[in-house]
């Protein structure tokens, strides 16, 4: 399967999804003109690469900032891991965050609140 | 605009403290430099970073609830008057404001009341509720967004959110809103 990579704007963050490591990383901020168009190709590839007996998966997380929109679309991308995870895939999360910004931290807190899979929340 | 005109309007915005104020038509481009520019004023103040990203996620939040609803009603062939959004950032004393207003349709003046009401009747834990229920729902691709802006605004404020809604015309309401750090 391809990797997916979208490059980082200044409101939208960098997607790099590569198949064969099971990488997922997400990285930056996020407040596009429209959310659920730019996480669209997101939602296709995980759903194709879910489907596939898929390696185990690491999503590596680093959004600073994220607008209700945008909080959405990760809430579903989680859920669509969260029930690849139930399915008995390896999957994880890690959350990386700078120590200097609590809300950055509270909304990593509240994302972890919903799923059942690994979620590591990690200071820099 | 006229000189006395000019004056009597900066006078009002100074006397409100304000950090930006913009009234035009609100494309992404210009919410987003907007944003950059109170970021980087606030930045300067050497304010928490915390409290900055409380004034720029509940300004982004207002900018595009009123982008958006002039958005959604154009396609739906029923443009708002042009350039009817207005969003403000003041502060008062210690505290940040972030007001926004902008043209609503008469039908949904009502349904905007009752959510605005539900919100100020919640406690902290009754919006966190109210916010983990909303964004359990499934996105609704034409709305645009996915209705929890004004919940996750209502959990930044320090106090509930202020409203108003005052008749125009026939058509429009005119909607305004106060939210305080």
């Amino acid at each position: 399967m391809d990797s997916l990579r979208i490059e980082a704007t200044s409101c939208s963050p960098l997607i790099d999804f590569d198949a064969a490591a099971g990488v997922l990383r997400i990285e930056g901020e996020s407040y596009p003109e429209n959310s659920f168009d730019f996480y669209a190709p997101v939602f296709t590839w995980l759903e194709e690469f879910l489907k596939e007996p898929a390696p185990p998966v690491v999503l590596e997380i680093g959004l600073s900032y994220l607008n209700t929109s945008s909080i959405k679309c990760m809430i579903d991308v989680l859920e669509m891991l969260d029930g690849a995870h139930q399915k008995g895939h390896t999957v994880s999360v890690r959350w990386h965050y700078d120590s200097d910004n609590d809300r950055a931290l509270d909304m990593a807190e509240e994302f972890a609140e919903d799923v059942s899979l690994p979620f590591e929340i990690l200071a820099h | 605009m006229k000189g006395n005109e000019l004056f009597n309007l900066q006078e009002l915005l100074s006397r409100q403290k304000l950090l930006i104020c913009f009234s035009g038509p609100f494309s992404h481009s210009v919410i987003e430099e907007l944003g950059k520019a109170v970021r980087n004023h606030l930045e300067n103040e050497r304010i928490e970073k915390s409290a900055i990203m409380d004034v720029f996620s509940v300004y982004v939040e207002q900018a595009q609830n009123v982008r958006n609803y002039a958005a959604s009603r154009e396609a739906q062939g029923r443009p708002i008057p042009a350039n009817s959004g207005i969003v403000v950032i003041g502060k008062d004393e210690d505290h940040y404001v972030v007001s926004s207003g902008n043209l609503v349709e008469r039908d949904d003046a009502e349904g905007l009341e009752a959510m605005l009401e539900k919100l100020r009747g919640l406690d902290k834990a009754g919006l966190k509720a109210a916010y983990k229920e909303q964004s359990r729902k499934p996105r609704d691709a034409a709305a645009n967004g996915a209705g929890l802006g004004l919940i996750d605004m209502a959990r930044k404020a320090s106090r509930p959110l202020d409203y108003s809604l005052r008749e125009v015309d026939d058509t429009y309401f005119f909607f305004s809103l106060e939210v305080q750090l």
